[in-house]
């Protein structure tokens, strides 16, 4: 799979007259997987998502998406593609249904049942005027029109911005479902939490420069951990003292809190030799993991 | 009527479409029901102390008959000026419009390419313009009896609607090819109205100058009601002179698009 990218570009240079875009981004994206494209606004990020989609022309270098040329095949390009901006902006004057039939023409059709279950699921009412809908259901009929025609690529640019948690989450599920349709999910956001739940990958730009890239699995791992226990009767620190990974341990009665770093294994067994009530180990913040290359990596080299 | 950018900038149109045709036609039918008025010999002598440079420069060069009053008065000055703003504000909004507001980014991630949708939102405006136009002869055509427009016909009125609609083309074409080639929607408001007002000027008050005849030539202006062709027909060359302008124009907006960068 690796030799055959969903998105590849080389040395992809953008000028803005003098102002650089990007910066000789070299991106490889492979098929079938979620990759998170992570960097702050103005980082280049919906820079190279115009570049790939051929709304703008690179200064230099290449890019290929589904082994096309976005310039010289754009058209049979764009057929596989499902496009969601984070600002998603639309004549107001049409009800969603117009809209997206209309957008469905386009690539020759969609089936009224795909949009309506999509649009069920997300709890928006097509029958409105979009200017009369909230932010937020602007933007759920972007979801719908990105995901309705079942594109091999999906190209989302911070696509949950104006969704609230409970439809960010039917979001998450309606990107996991897309992986495991085999879909190719491309992804960019200014936070890692948008991605960082769906993302097998995470790519963070900086200054027009891919500077770090990673499995979030491995982050996962390699990131530290808040462990919270509670024990049927109180225990010694000592018990824990020395126990692999585990850093700023702090006893209170059958009270236990530490920091974990790595594998969690051997402060499980150390915890099985007591009763334990109750155990939480925090969901790792790899948000910290990208402020720390962003602090890192002032020179912005790269480091990928 | 969502099937193509055609269908659907038809059917976006639909209602300013109608107050299009009724306010040209408005217009046209008020002159027109005027012309009585105009036929008495008070009225005429009224006309005649006008200072004649002001006369040519409004286009009332001859208010004795009725086809020069109608020349004068709706294809001379209102009725053109309303098909003008209506050209160059479809036109602006066909590209730089759309450009501006951000809504054109979502589209051409479809597979759809720039000069289709272009021509599509072209030929729209253009079928638009048509019946702009094609009503207002309508109506003057009906007119023709009742009001005693006499020596006037169906066929002149065809052909002064040939050339109006072809000078509308002209101008539809030039504020697309604007927004097209460079964007930005006041920039193409700004530069087309601007040219719109050195093409009157250009056939209307350059020309008295002395030495400055010719330059009158040069204008789409003069292409279109200069030969009057409410009285002499189609004026082939001038007609061509403004079909070909405006290919040129099209064309050339395409052409520029298809090798930019679209705004974000």
């Amino acid at each position: 799979m690796a030799d055959n990218p969903a998105i590849r570009t080389e040395r992809l240079t953008k000028m803005y007259g003098r102002a650089r875009g990007l910066a000789g981004l070299d991106l490889q994206v492979t098929t079938g997987e979620v990759y998170g494209f992570l960097g702050p606004n103005g980082a280049g990020k919906s820079t190279t998502i115009r570049l790939l989609l051929d709304l703008i022309r690179p200064t230099s270098g290449t890019a290929t998406v589904l082994g096309l040329r976005p310039r010289a095949d754009g058209l049979a390009l764009r057929r596989r593609i499902g496009y969601l901006a984070g600002d998603f902006i639309v004549d107001g004057r049409q009800t969603g249904r117009e809209l997206l039939t209309y957008l469905g023409n386009l690539r020759g059709g969609v089936p009224r049942a795909t949009v309506d279950a999509l649009a069920e699921r997300l709890g928006l009412d097509l029958g409105r005027r979009i200017r009369d809908l909230s932010k937020g259901n602007r933007q759920k009929v972007g979801v719908v029109q990105a995901f309705m025609h079942t594109p091999e690529l999906l190209i989302l640019d911070e696509p949950t911005s104006g969704l609230d948690p409970l439809l960010q989450q039917v979001f998450v599920a309606m990107v996991r479902e897309a992986k495991a349709a085999g879909q190719t999910v491309f992804m960019s956001s200014h936070v890692m939490s948008e991605v960082q739940h769906t993302a097998d990958r995470v790519g963070i730009i900086r200054d027009g420069r891919l500077v770090a890239v990673e499995r979030v699995e491995e982050l996962r791992q390699r990131s530290v951990r808040r462990v919270e226990v509670h024990f049927s009767e109180p225990v010694t620190p000592s018990a824990f003292v020395g126990v692999p990974g585990v850093s700023e341990l702090a006893v209170d009665g059958p009270t236990l809190h530490c920091r974990l770093d790595g594998p969690a294994d051997a402060l499980v067994k150390a915890l099985g030799r007591h009763t334990v009530v109750s155990l939480l180990i925090e969901e790792p913040d790899l948000e910290d993991f990208f402020l720390s290359v962003y602090q890192h990596n002032g020179g912005g080299r790269d480091a990928g | 009527m969502l099937a193509n950018p055609f269908t659907k900038a038809l059917w976006e149109t639909r209602r300013s479409l109608i107050g299009w045709v009724l306010g040209v036609s408005g217009v046209g039918a008020l002159y027109a029901v005027f012309w009585p008025a105009m036929e008495t010999p008070e009225m005429q002598e009224a006309m005649a102390s006008f200072p004649q440079d002001i006369l040519d420069a409004l286009n009332y060069d001859n208010l004795t008959t009725a086809s020069g009053y109608l020349s004068g008065s709706v294809y001379g000055l209102l009725v053109p000026i309303l098909v003008t703003v209506f050209a160059i504000g479809g036109g602006t909004r066909a590209v730089a419009g759309d450009e501006e507001a951000g809504t054109l980014d979502l589209l051409l991630a479809h597979p759809l390419s720039r000069t289709r949708l272009a021509m599509h939102r072209v030929a729209a405006l253009l079928t638009c313009l048509a019946v702009i136009t094609v009503v207002l002869g309508l109506v003057l055509s009906a007119m023709i009896v009742p009001v005693g427009l006499d020596g006037v016909s169906v066929r002149d009125l065809a052909a002064m609607t040939v050339h109006l609609t072809l000078f509308g083309a002209t101008f539809l074409a030039l504020a697309f090819a604007i927004g097209a080639a460079i964007g930005g929607k006041g920039r193409t408001l700004a530069s087309s109205s601007g040219i719109a007002v050195l093409a009157y000027l250009a056939a209307t008050v350059i020309p008295q100058v002395e030495g400055l005849e010719w330059v009158r030539n040069l204008s789409p202006y003069y292409w279109y009601s200069g030969e009057d062709p409410l009285v002499n027909g189609v004026q082939t060359g001038h007609a061509l002179l403004l079909a070909g302008l405006t290919a040129v124009l099209v064309a050339t907006g395409v052409w520029r698009f298809n090798r930019r960068d679209v705004a974000t």
